[in-house]
């Protein structure tokens, strides 16, 4: 999973909040939390679509994380920690409500078969920049076994592999979802939005200050 | 400017299949060459790739206020913040102030070390002028404090005669229990004490001491509630 650039201050100053908060520090709980509950969230929501389970679920993440954190000993990266232990929140959470239904533990015979796809009756493509609030709805409306892969991979960054141990499948079942996750999306947003013409200038969205 | 597809190739076929792989970063050089001829998959290609960028670009989102709250709420019900070693933290334990039974004793208690604790009549003046150096300052203080936990000390031990007098009616469980607190408290004046004895001018030993004293009165004067109240 790739890291945020984290500066040489930014990473000491988070490994003595660290060793606050395993003394029980109140102060430096509330900052931990600050410094990573936007991501924590953001991926919450994403998985689930939902902003009441996505509250709920960042609250469960950060609960475990405090309740655990005396056993942290820095071996990995604190906020690989944090997320591995987020998504394995939601995942669990999903699972009890029986959302998963498109289940990656299945063995994917399609593979070799090719993505159905709407070809469309025009040649022009997606609107230079799909809008973050189309984007957002789409994933929100995928079937959860695509959501999940999808988010994991091109929202949070995770590589096929880590997708594979995290949802318990084959490296090839993780990309065989993504590639169907973004033809879906595709598809949805050719249906829910403007498109353009091959040729036209593509104006892309500025890069967030975290990530 | 906009084309009508009426129908697939066989190479848009091949193109699908390998869209996938291409995709994911492999070398393939049939999807290239296809998209170059077919502005219908090429338009495939540039869809999913503007698709996989503004992924990576979404912002991110602000959980509400409410989640802290829910969270600190709960580490705070779990104890899993540390108190913080103020005044006020340490007067907030002695809960046992708010009943009523023990309230005279703790009182009688409080006004004693406030008396003990208040200027005397030490010739403290004349030291100062005369012989001002620390260690005769510190030697003239330990007297007081000695003074003074000397004084607490018979104030708790009256607290503990009542006690003693009234055990005998406690379930053995609950005495058992007084009895291990009280333990452990007579430990820790047994060794802030030892320490003092040692180094007079010691003033964390001195503070724990008080503490120690503060907290076997509020033990003894929650025991006699018990009995009082039962």
């Amino acid at each position: 999973m790739s890291q945020p650039k984290t500066s040489a201050p930014k990473a000491a100053s988070e490994t003595q909040l660290i060793a606050r908060a395993q003394r029980g520090d109140e102060e430096a709980f509330a900052a931990l939390f600050e410094m990573h509950k936007r991501r924590v969230y953001s991926l919450c929501l994403r998985m689930t679509g939902n902003t009441a389970e996505a509250e709920d679920l960042t609250q469960e993440a950060f609960l475990q994380l405090f309740r655990k954190i005396s056993t942290f000993r820095g071996e990995s990266a604190f906020s690989t920690w944090l997320h591995r232990l987020a998504v394995n929140v939601v995942l669990m959470h999903l699972r009890k409500k029986g959302l998963q239904q498109v289940s990656l533990d299945d063995v994917d015979t399609s593979q070799d078969e090719p993505v159905k796809r709407d070809y469309g009756d025009h040649d022009r493509r997606l609107l230079g920049s799909v809008d973050r609030i189309s984007l957002s709805r789409a994933i929100a409306g995928l079937p959860p076994g695509y959501r999940t892969v999808f988010v994991l991979h091109d929202v949070e960054g995770y590589e096929h592999n880590e997708i594979a141990e995290i949802m318990n499948c084959s490296v090839g079942n993780s990309k065989s979802q993504l590639h169907k996750a973004r033809m879906k999306l595709r598809d949805w947003l050719r249906q829910n939005q403007g498109l353009t013409a091959p040729g036209e200038p593509v104006t892309s969205e500025p890069a967030p200050t975290e990530r | 400017m906009s084309e009508t597809r009426h129908d697939t190739s066989a190479a848009c076929v091949r193109f699908e299949l390998e869209l996938q792989a291409y995709m994911e970063g492999e070398n393939r050089p049939l999807v290239l060459a296809h998209t170059r001829e077919c502005a219908f998959c090429r338009v495939v290609v540039e869809d999913l790739e503007g698709l996989r960028a503004a992924a990576r670009a979404l912002p991110l989102e602000e959980p509400t206020r409410v989640v802290w709250s829910n969270i600190r709420a709960q580490l705070a019900a779990e104890g899993a913040f540390a108190e913080k070693a103020s005044l006020w933290n340490w007067f907030n334990r002695l809960d046992f102030l708010r009943r009523p039974v023990p309230v005279a004793a703790f009182a009688g208690m409080v006004i004693l070390g406030c008396l003990l604790t208040a200027p005397r009549d030490y010739p403290e003046q004349d030291f100062n002028s005369a012989l001002a150096a620390p260690a005769v300052r510190t030697a003239v203080g330990s007297m007081g404090f000695m003074a003074d936990s000397e004084a607490l000390e018979r104030a708790v031990r009256e607290l503990e005669e009542a006690f003693r007098a009234r055990e005998g009616a406690l379930a053995p469980d609950v005495k058992a229990t007084y009895e291990n607190s009280l333990l452990s408290l007579d430990a820790s004046i047994r060794e802030c004490s030892d320490s003092l004895q040692r180094e007079p001018g010691n003033s964390m030993a001195h503070e724990y001491l008080l503490a120690a004293y503060s907290q076997k009165a509020e033990v003894l004067s929650s025991a006699l509630e018990f009995d009082e109240g039962r």
